[in-house]
């Protein structure tokens, strides 16, 4: 069965119709949604009311899956299959967390900038977030097109960046938030990690500005040296013509190509649901090794 | 002489001509200029080939005049008069700093959206730039008029925020950069001050945002929650629509009322000079009601921000 994309932005993403994402997908299908991807960098899939086993199953035709961070914490009592990531605001029991939770204080780390996994030393390479129970208004989930992000800076801070290493860490993005309970177990799991900051995109040999809330510093540079640049870049990278706004709805799958964007969660009435499941492709290899 | 304003930017900054700094100015001048800097904020006065004393005469007819916190490092050695702070990249022979000297790394942190003094409980009203020396390219100052921010901020943002309370710290703001080369006495001086986070200003009677990347938690609030509503709340104010960006030519003075705009410098090559001279005009009082509590001892910030636990 062949898909149809309608393009959302004047930029990326792609609205993907005909396909059935609950029955398996033939290796002709799953390969015009990497090429789509590939030219995308967002899919959005409506109507796709799926169970976990189903999202699995899907996101496997595209690579290995991660397992979520969060059970690096002793005592990590999941909801959901180690795979899944339980992007949601509900304790074990399927509660709202209450206010002042520490899981509640976490979760406010999704509302900056990042890419999944860049804090790994072998990042992510897709994300598949599917919309389960969404609030009665806000928790958008906004994306930004590194590619055009990077075509537009001046040639000077392209030849500036290039070859540069960037260190990402997941504990640095929470400290700028002021979030620092991780145990020592969680610690020793997640050291900094390096990463370029301008990657050439395997799909579509695009170059890309590769950036995150968790990068800290640029090797070879003093601190605040490194963190200014990365500041403006990120700046840059955020301006409104890069960004798509995602309004969700239930049922919704949006497939992200973390090589090449950037994401971020908007707020929301916390004392709604909010209740969305993702599972995270790994790329297999880390960007310092992954040949332009 | 009357004073004349032409509008920079759709929002806010007036270019003024008419005014000689070199003089002091007379009451009704003084006055033409609280008048134009409550309307528009900021305010560009060009070819003002002025000394620092000059510069000092004038600014204090607005009020009392800070002097330089860099002065509260043992050691320090001031190129210029304390109560003008340095802003330029050169050491105290005139010589440009070296890329890796702490002064430059300091001077970093003027890139992050601020507004002068927030850190101190009585905070800055005025600021008057001075431009002596620029470099070719770059080294903008940008402006964000913030009650125009204020003011397009949805009415349940307006109603949630009314009558918070931010905790701003310069060590804070330096910190988010990874700058912490403060010694003892440095950081015994400048302690963390608790402003309001929305103000009226009472020149224009006009409600504004008041916000510098030096606030580092919101009074009663969990840290992670008031970060992140600080952030947001410091993208919204700095979007496009509201920022004016000041390509300095040498002799433009700039003064800017630090109540209702933020501000930040723009990169340049450090290799070049850019010497530009300030002074910053007191307010009387701290923006907060005078009943306030202040952080208690296990509330203090610096204590919360490297530990967060419920």
């Amino acid at each position: 069965m062949a898909i149809s994309v309608k393009q959302l932005h004047p930029l990326f993403v792609g609205e993907v119709s005909g396909i059935d994402l609950r029955k398996p997908v033939d290796a002709a299908t799953a390969s015009d949604i990497v090429a789509a991807a590939d030219r995308h960098a967002v899919l959005v899939f409506h109507g796709q009311t799926l169970t976990d086993e189903q999202q699995i199953a899907f996101s496997r035709l595209l690579g290995p899956l991660e397992t979520t961070i969060k059970a690096y914490r002793p005592g990590h009592k999941p909801r959901l299959d180690l795979h899944i990531s339980d992007v949601s605001n509900l304790d074990e029991e399927s509660r709202v967390l209450a206010g002042d939770d520490r899981r509640r204080m976490l979760g406010l780390g999704n509302r900056l900038w990042h890419t999944d996994s860049s804090f790994k030393a072998i990042p992510a390479r897709y994300s598949l977030l599917s919309a389960r129970a969404i609030p009665g208004d806000g928790g958008e989930t906004q994306f930004a097109d590194m590619r055009a992000a990077y075509d537009a800076l001046s040639d000077a801070m392209k030849a500036r960046l290039e070859g540069l290493v960037a260190e990402h860490s997941v504990l640095y993005s929470r400290s700028t938030i002021g979030f620092s309970d991780f145990t020592d177990e969680e610690r020793t799991k997640l050291p900094p990690v390096p990463q370029l900051l301008v990657r050439v995109h395997p799909g579509s040999k695009r170059r890309t500005l590769y950036l995150a809330s968790h990068a800290g510093w640029i090797r070879g540079m003093q601190i605040p040296e490194a963190r200014m640049p990365l500041r403006d870049l990120m700046e840059h990278a955020t301006q409104r013509e890069f960004v798509y706004t995602h309004r969700w709805q239930v049922g919704d799958l949006v497939l992200w190509d973390d090589r090449c964007t950037m994401h971020r969660a908007r707020e929301y009435d916390m004392t709604q649901v909010r209740d969305m499941h993702r599972t995270t492709v790994s790329d297999e290899v880390s960007s310092l090794e992954q040949a332009a | 002489m009357a004073i004349a304003v032409r509008q920079l930017h759709k929002l806010f900054v007036g270019e003024v001509s008419g005014v000689d700094l070199r003089q002091p100015p007379d009451a009704a001048m003084l006055a033409g200029i609280v008048a134009a800097a409550d309307r528009h904020a900021v305010l560009v006065f060009r070819d003002q080939h002025i000394t620092d004393q000059q510069h000092i005469a004038f600014s204090r007819t607005f009020g009392r005049l800070e002097t330089t916190i860099k002065a509260y490092r043992p050691g320090f050695k001031g190129r210029l008069d304390p109560h003008v702070a340095d802003i330029s990249n050169l050491d105290e022979e005139g010589g440009v700093l070296a890329p890796d000297d702490r002064r430059r790394m300091n001077s970093l942190g003027n890139r992050l959206w601020h507004t002068d003094y927030t850190f101190k409980d009585t905070p800055g009203k005025y600021s008057l730039l001075s431009a002596r020396v620029i470099p070719a390219e770059g080294g903008e100052t940008q402006f964000a008029d913030m009650r125009a921010a204020y003011d397009a901020l949805p009415d349940a943002m307006k109603a949630r925020i009314e009558r918070l309370v931010a905790e701003h710290s310069l060590l804070y703001s330096r910190g988010t950069i990874g700058f912490t080369d403060f010694s003892a006495e440095e950081r015994a001086r400048v302690p963390s001050a608790p402003q309001v986070l929305v103000r009226v200003h009472p020149g224009s009677g006009r409600k504004t945002l008041y916000l510098a990347s030096h606030a580092m938690l919101i009074h009663g609030m969990p840290v992670p929650e008031g970060r992140i509503l600080l952030r947001d709340l410091m993208e919204h104010a700095t979007q496009p629509e509201f920022v004016y960006t000041h390509r300095w030519r040498v002799g433009d003075m700039v003064m800017w009322d630090n109540r209702c705009t933020m501000h930040r410098a723009r990169e340049y090559d450090v290799r070049q000079v850019r010497e530009l001279h300030r002074t910053t005009v007191m307010e009387e009082a701290s923006t907060l009601p005078r009943r306030h509590p202040r952080l208690r001892e296990d509330d203090d910030g610096a204590a919360r921000m490297t530990t967060h636990s419920v």
